[in-house]
Order: C-alpha cells, then structure tokens, then sequence
C-alpha cells in the first residue's frame, strides 16, 4: 500500500525553526521551576502526610531542614523563585497547595538565593502566602509586592522584609533580629514572642502580641515599648 | 531600480516567506521621518521619508524587506485580530490602571511578539533594522531585550534589571498571553510613566518607528467581529466596559455605535448596551425567512415510467410519443403546490422584563434575564418584525419603561437594559395597551416571579391567546404558583435559567417550536 | 510550468478576450498580484480541467453568458451551436428532451433508433437554473456527466471529454433546492455578480444585433452533423474538423484561437503533472481533518449531534454538520493545479490551494445555525455560503501557520511509522494529529 505521508518523507524531522537565546532561557526556566516544584513535593511527601500540617515550631524546623536539603543543588534567581509562588496559585502545575510548608519552602529559597536582594512580584497571586521571610538571614533584603499571609517573617535573623501590601496576623513572631516594614496594615498577635529587631507598619495594626523586646512602629508612631505595652517576659 | 519597482520584486519574496498573506499591495507615503510603517485598514503604509533617511545605513531593500516582515507579523502572528488586541489591552490596564500607559504597554508588547516571531521563525532583517534604528527610552530597553533573547549585537551597552524580567516571558506562546503582558507591563511600568510625562512636557508623542498599533489598523467590520468576540470572552461587563469605553472617541471616529458599522458620527458607544448586543449575536436564533406552505392542490411535476399495471389517466401522450408500451411511455407524477405564507406568520412581540432590585443589575454584571430578551429580540428582528417593551419593577409608582412597537435596535435594547431596582408590581394596564397596538403579537416574559401582583398576572395570561414564552431566573415558590397557575393553557411555555448557558438553548427552542419551521 | 508551447497565454487571451468584449466584470480575486473575476476565472478553469461548475447569481447577471462564451471560445464551438445545445431547468424537462429520443420514423417501422440531444453529444453542457429541474433529471445529469456515458433505450454514447456548468437562481418561487448529494457532485460554486453600475450602463449601451461568435453558417453544418444518423464515435472527428474550421474563423475575425482538441487533452496532462508543495499538501490535509473529523464518533456525521464540552469546539468540526466527501480533495486538487498551471508556476503552493478552496468548499458545507447566525450578519462582498467558506479557510490558515513546522514534522514522523520504523508520533492539539495516529494503527 502507498505510503500516504510519502511526500513528507524529504522534510527532515529534525529541520525546525532556529533556537534563539529566548528558547533556551524558557527551556531553562522551566527545567529550573520542575526542579523547585519538586523538591517542594518532596517536602510535602515527608512533612503533610494526607495533607495535613499542624503549624508549630517544632514542625517549622523540621519542614524547614528537608526544604534546605531540597534547594541544595539548585541554580536559581529570585526569578525562578517568583515563577514558583505563580504557580502555586495554577492547580494544573501543583494539584494541592499547604500554605505553612509553601511558605517555609519558599523562604529557604529566599534566604539560600543568590541574590542579595530579592523582589517578589505577588499582586496578581490568588493566594496569600504564610511563613514567608523565615528565618531571613542578615545581609538579604526581601521585598514583596502584594499581601502576605501569617507568621510572616517569624523568626527573622537579621534581614530586610518589606512588605509593599498587608500581613495578616503573627507578623513577625520570634524575630530575633533585622526589620520588617509593612506598607499597608498587619493583624493580630504582630511581634508575638520577638526578642529584637523592628516592625514598622505603615497602616493599622489590629493586635499586638507578647513581645519580649524590640520595637513596634504604627504609622510611624512607637507603640512598642511604650507606655500602654510593657515587654513580656515567659 | 526606483522604490515602485524594488517593492514589486520584493513583495512576492516576502509573501511567500509569510506564506501568502491576504493583504494587498503596499503602497509608499509621505510622513513622519522617524515612522517608517502604518498599516491602515490592513494595507501597509511604507514612508518614504524614513526610507530616506535610513538609506545611509542600510541597503533599501532590507530595510523594506524588515518593515514588511513587521508588518505582515502583526498581521499573521500577533496581535491578529482587533479581539486580542482588545485583550491585550485590557490585561494591560489591570496592571498600569491608566489608559495611556496600558495601550503603550499592549503597543510595545505586540512589537516584541511580532519581531521575535519573525526573528524566529523566518529569515529576516529586523535585527538589522533595529541595529541602524535610534535608541533611547523605552526602545533602548527593548533593544537590549532583544540582544538577549535574539542573540544579536544591537549596539547598545549597559545592563538592566528589568532586561532579566522581561527576557523570561514566554513570547511566542500565544496561550500565555494574557500573563505575559501583565509581567511585561509591570517591569515597564517606570519607563512607560517617564516616557508619558516626557510626552507631556514636550507637548508630543514620542513616534514608534515601525508604527503604532490602534484602531485604524483594522476595518471597521474587524472591530465589529473582535468587540463581539471580546464580549464572549471577557470575565465581566465591567471589563468589557472600562476596555470599550476608553476606546469611545476612536470608535466614534471611525464610524462605529451602538447600532453598528455605518451609522455616522454622532452616536456615542454605550458600552453596556454593546456588550449585551454583542453577546446576544452568538446566540441568536436562526429563522427561516420564506416559509412555504402547502397549497393543497396537484399539479403535474414530473415524469416517471410507466409500467404495466399502473393507472393510465395519467399517461403524457406526447412524451409517450403517442404509444403505450412499457419501456417507452411516460405517465406524469404530481405534486402538492407550494406556495409563500403569509408574512405574518411571525408575529410581533412584546418583551415583559423584570428590572426590581431582585434582579441582577444588568450594567453591573451580566443578567442572564437582559441577555435572554435580547436574543429574542434579535430573532424578531431578524425576521423584519417589531418589538415592544415593558421593563418594570414597581410599575404603580412610576417604575417603568413603555418602548411600542418598533425596529430600532438601539431604543429597544436601551428599554431593557435600563434597571430600576424597587419594587416588583406590574400594571396589566400598561400591557393590554401594548397588546392592543399590533396583531396578536407574541409575548415573552423574564422574571424571577417574586411579583406582587403575580396572581392577577396568572389571570391575565389565562384569558388570552397570544403566544407567551415565559422564563423564570432560579427556582422559587412563586415560579412554581406560575407553573401551576398556567398549566392548563396550550400557549403558555415556561422555561427556567440557572445559568447564562440555559438562555439562548431553552428559549431558542421553544421558539423555534412554536414559530414551527425548520430551517 | 512554462514548457514553451504558448497554451497559458492562448487561454489567457480568451480570459481578456471574453471579459473586454462579453462578460464585463470588476475583478473580485488577488492571485500573484494579478486580479480576476472569479466567476470567469473558474469558469475557465473548469473548462480546462472539464469540471463541474454551479453558479448562481440574481437572475440576468451572466450567469449563462459567461458559460456559454467560455465553452464557445475554449472549445471553439459556434455560440449559436452551444445555445441549442442548453438545456433549461423547469420541471416538465423530460429524459426525451435531456438525453435522446426514438426516431419517430423508425419508431413506427418497429426499430429502436435513438435521436442524441445535442446536449449530450458536446463536450460543452450548460444546464440554465438546474434547480428548478426535479431531482430526478438533475441527479440523471449528474450521474452522466460524471461517467461520461449516457444511455437511452440501451443505446449508449461516451464522451471522451466533457465540462459541465449549471446555473441557479437564489431560492425564490418555483425553486427546488438542490440536495446534498447532487450538490457535492459540483467541483466548484461561484457567483455571478453585478458588474456595477459604470459596467452595466456599457453593456446596455452594448449592440445586439452582432456578434461575432456567431456564424450561420457554421452553424447550419454543426446541426446537420449533429441530427445526422452517423454513429457518434465517426461524429467526433466530424465535429473537430468542423471547430478547427470555426476557429480559424475567430482567429482570422477576432484575433482569438481557441484549443483543439489535442492541445485540450495535453494540457490536462500537464495540469495534473504538476505537483503540490509541502505546505500546500499539509494545509489541505489540515482542512479536510477538521471538515471531517469527530472525536467522540469517529467521524461526523449529519444525522450525530456534537456534544457540549467537547475538547474541540474551536475546531470546524463543531461548525459544520455534515462531513467533507471524498471530492472536495479531488476538486481542491484539480482546480489548485490549474490555476497553477494557468499563472505558469511549477508547483501548487498555498496561495493557489487558499484561492481555490473557498469555492470548492462552499457549496458542501452545511454550517450549524448557531455559526450561520453569528456570521450573517458580517459585512461582505460575497454571498453567505461564499463567504463562510473564505472565513473558515483563513481561520485554518492562521492555525496551520502557526503550527507550521510542528505538523510537517508530524507527517514526517507519521512517513517513518507507516515505513515501520519505531518512532513516537507527535502529539497536538489539532484534529490532524489525532488523525494521523488513527491512519497509523489502522495501517499497521
């Protein structure tokens, strides 16, 4: 029987149109977004068993190392790290998304990036991430555009956070060191259990947590320490 | 070879590398130096002066073969059609909230497509072209964006941020479009910002080389055909709203209303009144327009042989060539005659529509009620028919809108879109003054039944014959008393809308049954 | 494809010829830069290439006209042979009138004679307003003119070569549609059109009392031969001497050859010699893929309903109702080749294949209302069917360039499995790729 694609047999499968920088760019962007996505299912595998994460320190911690380990061998700009908060928000990519380990994860990202300063790009993010700024070593600079979810840069260690949008509550908990500024407005329980460092929040600030040291700011007034809020010792 | 000439020999050229564009032949004008391509009404428009001028640092011929393979890129690749470029726009806007600044954006991104496109897929000389082209603002940051995603030395130096953002989004794939032009948008939004209030200061705007990108690129039924597109594809009437109604003067401009192409100047777009208009075009209902019926009387029609035991009265003897003999002679067969209905057969209608504060207010998102009577009404008159409108919501204190009977499309879709929001009564008086102004018109009714007065209307519609298609949003208790109230009545059909999907299907079919035509 | 011995520019002439003098026009299609009435251009073209053509028009636009100069000039018959020849649709034609008759002599001496209508016994048919003929004598036509053979009382003649045009009026009062099956048959539909208002005033203007098509005299003899008792196969070559004659006639008075016979068949030959490129190959496989396929059965159908859903709604296959038949690629082809051959290009490229197929498509498709509705009320300079027809194959167009390169090497691919080797067929999105896997299993 005739072939009936004969005529294509002279068009050589591998003659496509040329590369050009901006395919390899995509192809490594992409290769790069896999890697992270699934050193982020493999943080999901170990720590949310049924998808469920209880949110406590000791489960931080642990979520945190095997995110490290995770990262380890990646290459990585703040780019990639950004691709990756986007598709969090695309169930065609991440069929469930954990906020508090997505959080975690991504922090380990930002505190292992290159970068010394890094800007997230979030407005258009669906979801409001949890946990970010964790741990935020000294000499990085975060900045994000967009609201962020809880316990944002809890456990700070000496880096920049700002935050061009609001955080909810638990903003700040446990920083040790550094500064965190919130454009817009922070909830309940902010600097909850923060031994130093700074909170500056441009708008209102609907609760504050037992701090033990440091200082709150609120539409640059001092409100920590202050007369009406005196540390909290544990 | 003068420019006409160079022009025929590569024209042909730079079809064929385009695979055959249906455009017609370029023609030379006299502009603007710096602006070396317009296309207007899909015929590009090549300025000499700019050819002039670019004749010192490269062979004419490239520098045409470039300016066509842009032009022809837009054409075939990006944005293609007035839809995306719509779509473009207004994703654009989401990220830069300024009309200005968001059609510069979807203008600088559509380039971009369209040279890498190019750059990537044929053999081309827009590097070339960029290379000898000047470079400051936002064209020397583009320039750097393609040295790094073509690969090519354009000739300019320095590094920048933004160059990183932007050399990531994934231009050719045209699925990720929407996306990518917010990214784009965002990383240019300071320079598009300077530029503007460059612009300003200057008093001028600052050209595009290779032409800008608006709507006399494309004819006015282009923009008719994307607008009606656009209205399907967008998430809401306030998007479709802020995109038309920032593109009103140009619209207006070229000729293009509310009604449509080819009224003049003079009629302002509503953008809510198009949206519904737009979105009831793809659902319209499809009547046969020269109805046949049966006459009842036979007439011969045709001949078939005869055969030996078949009757003979119908023998044609000259046919037959006066003989009988099977094989040979012809016997007529007859058929019923068929002849035009009358006209009339559809009738006018009168739209009864709901606008109380129970019902969705149609310019603030979409009301399937609005969008149901408006494909009604488009078949209506589509079959050269008239319509009439009742729109009320609490008719006793003033809250209604008579429209008689009419064919103005504008008027008619103005009566049911207007939405008062109060109280639900209707005043059976209102509607036999309607009826009585044209021949046993049709009625057709959208509501959500929370009428007051809703036993008084179950009475009205028992006691007359007119054909009435009523149509309930949701379901209710109320819907369920009207169901139970009419049931008895032959020419009641009632029918239930959850969702903008059930409209068109529900009532498009039951019209279609009871106009009784197929198509 | 210029070999040399003159045959485009013979025909080209004719072209210029008819559409200066008989059929004036305002060119309506851009190929190659160059502009041509449709309606004439086809009209050639199906004379050269013996096709099936339907055209339509409002009446008295030229309908018949340019039918009828088309196949005086290209097969050098005179004009007032042709106008005898015609047969006109109205529902008391009978197969007597159409086909051949008994010889009423013979007939009443005992002996079966058969009495050939002109109609069938020239190459050049012309059918006026075949719509309003009963489907009975329409599919009788069809079914000749696409074997070549007609029969009557078991006598049968074959033409060796043979060119339909049937003409029909817009669906008015005493109209019959044309069904489906028949409809397919046609190879291509165009309309004839108002020439405009400047043309027409010429054409009024224009004398009725000569014309130089006709020659009584040649005429006379066509008829003698043609009601003559000598059997057809000797009546051929008659009847060529006889149009070599009558051509010399209208090189000699209008400074017009037409083509004989030979020259007729030879460039039939080198039509169909001339070879599609890749993309045009491609591209016409990408059309009849979305005019024929159905995911969910298999292939469409009229009588199955598409499904809400349905992955591929963005597809024609969601549009249309019915499925592409086997002649819509043998007149996309054809008519592709020659046009090809008619602009002297080597190779059918795409631009030949995107002019040709609207008016191959246009009169096969039954378009789903919900599409019909959205698009009628589009401004256009064609008729509805005409125009759906040009909108779906740009809407094609655009899909095939932008996948270009994938689907070539899909086929490509596709040429390897068939061969037996082991290779992963490509995936797409488009119906063709879906396709070609099923041509593939099938095959193997």
């Amino acid at each position: 029987m005739k072939n009936p694609f004969e005529e294509f047999k002279r068009h050589p499968s591998k003659e496509r149109s040329k590369e050009i920088p901006l395919d390899r760019i995509l192809r490594q962007k992409e290769e790069t977004l896999q890697r992270i996505l699934r050193g982020y299912e493999n943080l999901l595998k170990n720590e949310a068993k049924d998808l469920v994460w209880l949110m406590q320190y000791s489960t931080v911690i642990k979520a945190y190392s095997i995110a490290e380990e995770a990262i380890r061998d990646i290459e990585y700009t703040a780019e990639d790290i950004e691709e990756f908060c986007y598709a969090l928000d695309r169930t065609d990519q991440i069929p469930y998304l954990i906020t508090g380990p997505a959080g975690v994860y991504i922090s380990a990202l930002c505190n292992y990036a290159k970068e010394s300063e890094i800007v997230l790009r979030l407005q258009d993010l669906g979801i409001k991430i949890n946990l970010l700024g964790y741990r935020l070593p000294e000499g990085k600079r975060l900045i994000v555009e967009g609201n962020l979810g809880d316990f944002t840069g809890i456990s700070l260690e000496g880096g920049e956070l700002i935050v061009e949008g609001s955080t909810k509550n638990y903003t700040g908990a446990g920083m040790k060191r550094g500064r965190i500024i919130v454009r817009n407005n922070a909830g309940f329980n902010t600097g909850h259990g923060m031994t130093g460092g700074e909170i500056l929040v441009g708008g209102r600030i609907k609760g504050l947590g037992k701090i033990v040291g440091g200082k709150i700011y609120e539409k640059d007034q001092l409100i920590f320490p202050s007369e009406d809020y005196r540390p909290f010792y544990f | 070879m003068d420019r006409e000439e160079l022009l025929k020999k590569i024209w042909p050229k730079v079809r064929k590398k385009h695979l055959y564009p249906q455009l017609p032949m370029p023609e030379f004008v006299e502009g603007e130096e710096l602006v070396g391509l317009e296309m207007k009404s899909k015929k590009l428009q090549l300025n000499t002066a700019f050819l002039d001028l670019m004749k010192e640092k490269m062979a004419e011929e490239d520098v045409l073969e470039a300016l066509l393979d842009h032009g022809i890129s837009h054409y075939m690749f990006c944005p293609w059609d007035f839809e995306t470029h719509l779509v473009l726009y207004s994703e654009a806007k989401k990220v830069l909230k300024d009309k200005r600044l968001a059609q510069k954006a979807a203008s600088y991104f559509m380039d971009v497509v369209a040279n890498t496109y190019c750059v990537r897929e044929k053999e081309t000389k827009i590097p070339e072209l960029y290379r000898n082209l000047p470079k400051q603002g936002i064209h020397r940051l583009m320039a750097m964006l393609y040295q790094v995603i073509w690969g090519v030395e354009l000739g300019v130096e320095g590094e920048d941020e933004r160059v990183k953002r932007l050399a990531r989004i994934p231009y050719l794939d045209k699925r990720l479009w929407k996306e990518s032009v917010r990214k784009f948008a965002k990383a240019l939004e300071e320079l598009l910002q300077e530029e503007a209030q460059n612009e300003q200061k200057q008093n001028q705007k600052m050209p595009n080389p290779l032409g800008e990108h608006s709507l006399e690129n494309y004819t006015l039924e282009e923009i008719d055909r994307g607008i009606r597109n656009f209205a399907t594809s967008v998430e809401d009437i306030q998007q479709f709203r802020e995109a038309i109604e920032d593109f009103k003067e140009e619209l207006s401009a070229m000729g293009y209303s509310t009604g449509g192409i080819g009224r003049g100047r003079g009629n302002p777009v509503d953008a809510d009144l198009l949206y519904y208009m737009k979105l009831a075009e793809n659902y319209t209902l499809p009547i046969k327009k020269l109805p046949m019926q049966k006459s009842g009387a036979l007439h011969p029609y045709s001949h078939s042989p005869w055969e030996i035991g078949k009757p003979t009265q119908d023998i044609d003897p000259w046919t037959s060539f006066g003989k009988i003999m099977p094989g040979l002679t012809q016997t007529w067969v007859r058929r019923e005659g068929e002849v035009f209905g009358e006209a009339e057969a559809i009738p006018d209608c009168l739209v009864i529509i709901d606008s109380s504060g129970s019902m969705t207010n149609p310019r603030e998102k979409l009301s399937y009620a609005v969008l149901g009577a408006a494909c009604a009404c488009n078949a209506y008159l589509k079959n050269d028919r008239r319509v009439a409108v009742y729109n009320f919501s609490d008719a006793f204190r003033g809250n209604k809108v008579l429209l008689e009977f009419s064919r103005e499309k504008e008027a008619i879709y103005q009566a049911i879109c207007r939405y008062f929001g109060g109280g639900t009564a209707l005043d059976l008086n209102d509607i036999l003054y309607l009826l009585k102004k044209a021949e046993k018109p049709d009625i057709f009714i959208i509501t959500d039944m929370q009428i007051t007065n809703l036993e008084k209307l179950i009475e009205f519609f028992n006691g007359i014959d007119n054909r009435v298609t009523a149509v309930h949003i949701g379901e209710n208790i109320y819907a369920s008393r009207f169901r139970e109230g009419i049931k008895q009545k032959k020419n009641i059909s009632l029918f239930m809308v959850k969702d903008k999907e059930d409209i068109p299907k529900i009532v498009l079919g039951k019209v279609r049954e009871y106009f009784g035509l197929p198509f | 494809m210029t070999t040399g011995d003159g045959y485009q520019e013979k025909v080209r002439r004719i072209y210029r010829f008819i559409s200066e003098n008989f059929y004036l026009n305002r060119p309506d299609l851009e190929i190659k830069g160059e502009r041509y009435n449709s309606a004439l251009l086809f009209g050639i073209l199906t004379a050269l290439y013996g096709g099936k053509e339907l055209i339509i028009g409002e009446p008295g636009l030229g309908k018949t006209t340019s039918a009828e100069y088309i196949g005086c000039l290209i097969y050098r018959y005179p004009l007032g042979v042709i106008w005898g020849s015609e047969v006109s649709g109205h529902p008391e034609q009978t197969e007597e009138k159409i086909v051949g008759r008994p010889d009423l002599g013979a007939l009443n001496q005992g002996r079966e004679v058969v009495v050939w209508s002109n109609f069938v016994q020239l190459p050049v048919k012309i059918v006026d307003e075949i719509n309003r003929l009963p489907e009975t004598k329409q599919s009788m036509i069809l079914d000749g003119v696409d074997r070549g053979n007609w029969e009557y009382l078991n006598e049968m003649i074959i033409n060796d070569e043979y060119v339909l045009f049937a003409t029909a009026n817009y669906q008015d009062r005493g109209t019959n549609t044309i069904i489906a099956p028949l409809v397919d048959r046609f190879d291509v539909l165009v309309e004839s059109r108002h020439p405009g208002p400047n043309l027409a005033f010429q054409i009024g203007r224009r004398s009725k009392l000569y014309n130089p098509l006709r020659h009584p005299e040649f005429e006379r003899k066509f008829h003698e031969l043609l009601r003559s008792q000598v059997p057809y196969e000797e009546k051929v070559p008659r009847l060529e001497e006889l149009c070599e004659a009558y051509g010399q006639y209208l090189k000699e008075k209008v400074g017009i050859e037409g083509l004989s016979k030979e020259e007729r068949f030879e460039i039939r030959k080198q039509i169909a010699s001339i070879p599609l490129d890749l993309d045009s190959n491609a591209f016409l496989r990408m059309v009849l893929a979305e005019f024929s396929f159905c995911h969910r059965y298999g292939q469409k159908r009229s009588v199955e309903q598409c499904q809400e859903g349905c992955h591929y709604t963005g597809y024609f296959c969601y549009h249309v109702k019915n499925c592409a038949s086997n002649r819509l690629p043998i007149s996309a082809v054809g008519y592709a080749q020659a046009l090809a051959w008619f602009l002297e290009e080597d190779e059918v490229d795409l631009e030949h294949v995107k002019a040709v197929l609207p008016f191959v498509l246009a009169h096969r498709v039954q378009w789903k209302d919900s599409y019909i509705s959205k698009k009628e009320s589009e401004g256009r300079n064609d008729p509805l069917q005409i125009y759906l027809a040009k909108e779906a194959v740009e809407e094609i167009f655009h899909r095939y360039n932008e996948q270009r390169d994938y689907l070539l090497e899909a086929l490509a691919v596709a040429s390897e499995a068939f061969e037996g080797r082991e290779v992963q067929l490509l995936d797409g999105d488009h119906p063709i790729y879906e396709e070609i896997k099923k041509e593939i299993a099938a095959l193997r």
